[in-house]
């Protein structure tokens, strides 16, 4: 029998694969970019759980708007990428060395 | 839950701006490039009359308190509210903005920025902050959220030539959208610990314990983390001094002011309001954000060259000092860490345009060195640089000394003392910082030529009252105080009284 | 039977992110990706939610992805240069990730968190009770997610449009106005006559040269 906690497990799983992404892909942004999309994707999954397992639906309703405001940010995210490279002419964070972490 | 209907007409603030901004998007494609100013001129319009609608409405809530009736109107099927802690952060916000259009205009004219985007962007971006101090439900104040985030990314990024801008831009936007995943990851546990996404609702549930004890405080955990990027509190402030830094200043100060009153608010409804039973123990946890964002922040903003680097350490010890404000999870801290963040966007509007006005195309007035001998070059600036100085450092007769004060009284009334003794000692290390930049001004010789400051009379004009009020709040601080603090009180007495029915 | 499905959906969801995250070339991460939400898309059918997994693979297989490989394929990347130190923080970043793992899977396994419902519930919400809701409880969202991808729109535009000086465009508005005899000229030949040269074409009055 599938649980609650399969399903909550599982996104805790992607959830930490998708910090790792974040932090081990610092000089990739457009893989950084493909992380925050899989940490959403955790998020929804827990949702989708939780709403089917309480018999709530607020929590399904809840993942429609995570999938708008993702795509929106995507949207966003590859346009300041696209503007970034022009000035760079790469996508690497190594380059941006003008400021100190 | 308390059924509500439409009753769209209780948030005609966020209707009208919503309905004005697509109209300013508009219209500004039949302006001229070079006659942007009446675009301009429109969105200031539109901020005034939006000003006007949120006066009414908090208004017609202080009335409706004083013949006995709850002040919070809700609409849109409990999804929003208007009630006067609301109404003021939208004034204060509403502020906070125009200011930021006001003394940006030469800088942003000079940067290629000022244009149609500028204006749009900068209008949603302040929906995005209105409907997050008004959501009830989590969804709410998420997409609010997300409006704010997202529309000051792009609005970062707009100088599209500038390396740095564009640099900034995506550190914030990556630091930002993590911050957003804990958040969401945080309050989805939240929805699993109660079944509920409305805040009156799952703080009913938690008084009833309806609820699961365990996921609650480990969603809790996540929130709080995101809301500690979200304000740049240590330990999660790496993104605020590279992002002040590399954007333009005009966008700094937009980043700097308004938002922390969203902010704010956002905090008061998600921890005090929903979780309000669990003060104790999300309250242990600002605490730690809280006194490590002073050290952390007095500490660097100490070594920093750059005014820009170092406002923003500045900024990030007093968000450590809100934080004590809330921590306390009392009406009282609540009301303190309100007026705080209310009276920090005045005074983040005043450090930052004078910045601008002091820059010109070509030159970035961004190091603490810039501003050697400025008393010689103009006397009438370098007096109100000192006086935001010294309202930041919290000397009396300044606001920011008021401020400071009433978060330690909340602190010691909440037999905090301790705490209190390390703000204090932490705000005098800060003090150095402040104190040195107005040592340059007055006794250091200028460097180079001499460049008397620039700006236009309207924004010279604003500036000068701007850090004048500075002056009036600390002198009369009582006024704004009370105001805030009986909103404060009406609202949580409202959510109180949600939860007994 | 579902446990069975579950686990291998899961086996493949986690090995496609831990691949999106590790893979060498950014196009072969957007295709992972792609995996990866195609298996979530699975794994919400077998949890009744027909409607969201649809919606998923629509939107993100459909839309979201294909703007990332658009972006990677247009941007002309160095990968290796990419690459280069990724294994420097492989070491902490796996232990941090590894430790905030396990401690996260304890918290939700430990018998003490009580987590509710062994039980699925048997009617799901259909399409018509998501709609309701989105319509009517929720319009307040609803509205500002619109005005949300308006942003985005607005960010996007104004963020990467490039007025080039030789690009050629349509102008509507002279299209419209053109006539038929600004674009076919009947010429009048007899048929036994030597060839001539052909006429000059007609002004194109579609297409036009951007003023400068």
């Amino acid at each position: 029998m599938v649980t609650l906690t399969h399903y909550l497990v599982l996104g805790a799983i992607l959830f930490s694969l998708s910090v790792f992404g974040i932090f081990m892909n610092r000089k990739n942004l457009i893989v950084m970019l493909m992380a925050i999309e899989l940490m959403l994707l955790a998020v929804n999954m827990n949702f989708i759980a939780f709403s089917q397992f309480l018999g709530d639906t607020a929590g399904q309703i809840f993942v429609f708007f995570i999938l708008t405001v993702a795509a929106a940010e995507s949207a966003i995210g590859l346009a300041i990428l696209v503007v970034l490279f022009r000035n760079l002419r790469s996508i690497a964070v190594e380059d941006l060395g003008t400021m100190k972490g | 839950m308390i059924p509500t209907s439409l009753n769209a007409w209780v948030a005609t603030p966020e209707i009208f701006l919503l309905c004005s901004a697509c109209i300013v998007l508009l219209f500004d494609l039949f302006v001229s490039d070079a006659r942007k100013q009446v675009t301009y001129l429109l969105t200031l319009l539109v901020l005034a009359l939006t000003a006007v609608l949120t006066i009414q409405s908090l208004q017609q809530g202080l009335a409706l308190s004083a013949s006995g009736v709850s002040a919070a109107r809700f609409a849109f099927n409990h999804m929003y509210v208007a009630d006067p802690v609301a109404d003021f952060a939208k004034l204060g916000m509403l502020l906070g903005v125009a200011l930021v259009l006001i003394y940006g205009r030469s800088y942003a004219i000079d940067r290629g920025i000022f244009k149609g985007e500028l204006f749009t962007l900068t209008l949603f971006s302040l929906l995005g902050m209105m409907v997050m101090a008004s959501a009830t439900n989590f969804l709410t104040l998420y997409v609010g959220l997300e409006l704010l985030s997202l529309a000051i990314y792009a609005l970062v990024a707009l100088p599209r030539g500038n390396v740095r801008a564009s640099e900034a831009a995506m550190k914030y936007f990556v630091l930002g959208a993590l911050a957003s995943g804990m958040l969401l990851y945080g309050l989805s546990m939240l929805y699993g610990a109660t079944g509920s996404l409305d805040v009156y609702e799952v703080s009913a549930r938690i008084a009833q314990a309806q609820f699961n004890p365990m996921l609650l405080t480990f969603g809790m955990v996540f929130v709080v983390t995101g809301i500690g990027f979200k304000l740049g509190a240590v330990p999660f402030h790496m993104w605020v001094p590279d992002v002040y830094e590399g954007s333009p200043t005009l966008l700094a100060q937009l980043i700097g002011s308004a938002p922390k009153l969203a902010a704010f608010v956002f905090v008061l409804r998600l921890l005090g309001e929903a979780m309000g039973q669990f003060g104790p123990l999300w309250g242990e946890m600002l605490k730690y954000i809280a006194i490590l964002s002073l050290v952390i922040g007095n500490l660097a903003a100490i070594a920093q060259t750059n005014i820009k680097r170092m406002l923003a350490y500045s900024t990030i010890s007093h968000m450590g000092f809100l934080l004590l404000g809330v921590m306390t999870h009392s009406e009282i801290g609540y009301a303190a860490a309100f007026f705080y963040a209310m009276t920090y966007v005045i005074t983040a509007a005043a450090s930052f345009g004078l910045i601008m006005l002091l820059s010109r195309n070509g030159f970035e007035c961004e190091n603490i060195a810039d501003f050697k001998g400025l008393n010689k070059r103009s006397p009438w600036f370098a007096g109100m640089m000192l006086m935001v100085m010294f309202s930041m450092a919290g000397i009396p007769a300044f606001v920011g000394f008021f401020a400071k004060l009433s978060v330690l009284r909340a602190l010691v009334d909440s037999g905090l003392t301790w705490l209190a003794v390390v703000a204090i000692v932490f705000s005098l290390i800060g003090a150095f910082y402040y104190l040195r930049v107005v040592k340059v001004m007055y006794f250091d010789e200028p460097e180079g030529e001499l460049l008397a400051p620039a700006g236009e009379l309207d924004a010279k004009l604003l500036l000068s009252l701007n850090c004048l009020l500075l002056l009036v709040l600390g002198v009369f601080p009582n006024q704004l105080l009370t105001s805030l603090s009986h909103a404060v009180n009406l609202t949580m007495a409202g959510s109180a009284g949600m939860m007994l029915q | 039977m579902t446990l069975a499905l579950f686990y291998i959906f899961a086996a493949v969801l986690v090995f496609g992110a831990l691949r999106v995250i590790t893979a060498k070339n950014p196009v072969h991460a957007v295709l992972w990706l792609i995996l990866s939400f195609f298996t979530s898309a699975c794994l919400w059918i077998l949890l009744k939610a027909e409607f969201l997994a649809v919606s998923l693979v629509v939107i993100y297989v459909g839309a979201v992805m294909v703007l990332f490989l658009f972006v990677v394929m247009m941007l002309d990347i160095n990968f290796e240069e990419l690459r280069k130190g990724f294994w420097k923080f492989f070491p902490v970043a796996a232990v941090v990730a590894a430790i905030m793992m396990v401690e996260m899977v304890l918290v939700l396994t430990n018998r003490y968190a009580q987590i509710p419902g062994a039980e699925l519930v048997e009617q799901a919400p259909t399409v018509q009770d998501l709609g309701r809701l989105i319509y009517i409880d929720y319009f307040l969202p609803f509205q500002l997610s619109a005005v949300l991808l308006l942003v985005g729109m607005i960010a996007a535009i104004g963020l990467t449009i490039r007025k080039r000086k030789n690009t050629k465009y349509q102008s509507p508005g002279e299209q419209i106005a053109v006539k038929a005899a600004d674009r076919v000229r009947v010429l009048k030949m007899a048929a036994d006559a030597p060839l001539e040269a052909p006429a000059a074409p007609a002004a194109d009055a579609g297409e036009q040269k951007p003023q400068a």
